[in-house]
């Protein structure tokens, strides 16, 4: 076979693969099988919200809705703690930072609110959070971040010691039907699936 | 939409095309199958990158910096101008 001709099954296929996930219902299908439904909250000892990136001072679009979703908990007076994490970079303020001023501003008592910027992946949030709460005893958590994140996410913290309950937060639409959204959905399912691959192939999971 | 303009473009080009819609179509299959080639290098030589960052600098760096909509584009502006170099140069645009 030519190179000439591998090179346009190739190009076929990506096509193929773009029509399918763009025009079809693939990727709402992809998102109900590879993202798990959750329970309602419970209450906790502490709600943990994880990272998402921040740029300059600026919270990303997923940033703002974990850190929103992890206010939302907090009020409805699920944990009596709530721990904002995300890492910063050089003499910007971190992301754990600036979602405490953001929740301080959301009326939440300065007393009741914990940022630890140490953690840069899942992995290490899990880490810094159980050094952050095993002492003071808090070992049942609700863990908050975006649903297709989740799987990965409670498994890491259950292995780091604690009790998860789960508080996933919509970061996308599962349910679009626009071209732009199911191509998002679908580029959010794969960038996931990729990062399971990984912490499985590295025996974190 | 793009279907009727891609009419449009086709009721434009009657008459004038040099090339068979069946051979154009292969033509841009091999570039999108190049542009494909290019995202998978591009892709694998950032992750490659990454883990020799953290291995070897001590330095943190973030997989998802591999996740970015510019390596689309950056990927298929490779393949195009590959493609355009595997193709012989037309009379009038030869260095003199």
């Amino acid at each position: 076979m030519s190179a000439r001709v591998a090179l346009r099954g190739i190009g076929a296929a990506a096509v193929a693969l773009f029509a399918a996930l763009a025009f079809t219902p693939l990727p709402n299908v992809l998102y109900v099988v590879l993202v798990p439904p959750s329970a309602p909250p419970e209450p906790a000892a502490a709600i943990v919200v994880l990272g998402a990136g921040v740029d300059n001072g600026v919270l990303s679009e997923s940033s703002l809705r974990r850190a929103l979703g992890g206010v939302a908990l907090f009020r409805r007076g699920l944990a009596p703690l709530l721990v904002m994490l995300g890492p910063g970079g050089g003499t910007e303020p971190s992301e754990a930072t600036v979602r405490v001023r953001m929740a301080e501003d959301l009326s939440v008592p300065a007393t009741a609110l914990l940022a630890d910027a140490r953690g840069r992946t899942t992995r290490d949030e899990a880490r810094v959070c159980w050094e952050d709460l095993a002492p003071r005893g808090a070992r049942r958590i609700l863990l908050v971040t975006g649903s297709e994140h989740m799987p990965r996410a409670a498994a890491l913290f259950r292995r780091a010691g604690f009790d998860v309950v789960e508080a996933p937060v919509q970061e996308l639409s599962s349910g679009t039907d626009r071209p732009q959204g199911r191509l998002e959905l679908a580029r959010a399912l794969l960038r996931e699936l990729m990062a399971r691959a990984y912490y499985r192939a590295a025996g974190y999971l | 939409m793009a279907g009727l303009s891609s009419l449009a473009a086709a009721l434009v080009a009657r008459g004038r095309a040099r090339r068979s819609v069946r051979s154009a179509v292969g033509k841009t299959l091999e570039t999108i199958g190049l542009a494909v080639v290019f995202l998978c290098l591009n892709v694998g030589l950032g992750l490659g990158l990454v883990l020799l960052a953290r291995a070897a600098v001590h330095r943190f760096l973030s997989f998802y910096r591999n996740d970015d909509v510019t390596l689309v584009v950056l990927s298929v502006l490779q393949a195009l101008v590959f493609q355009w170099s595997r193709e012989p140069e037309p009379p009038h645009d030869r260095p003199r």
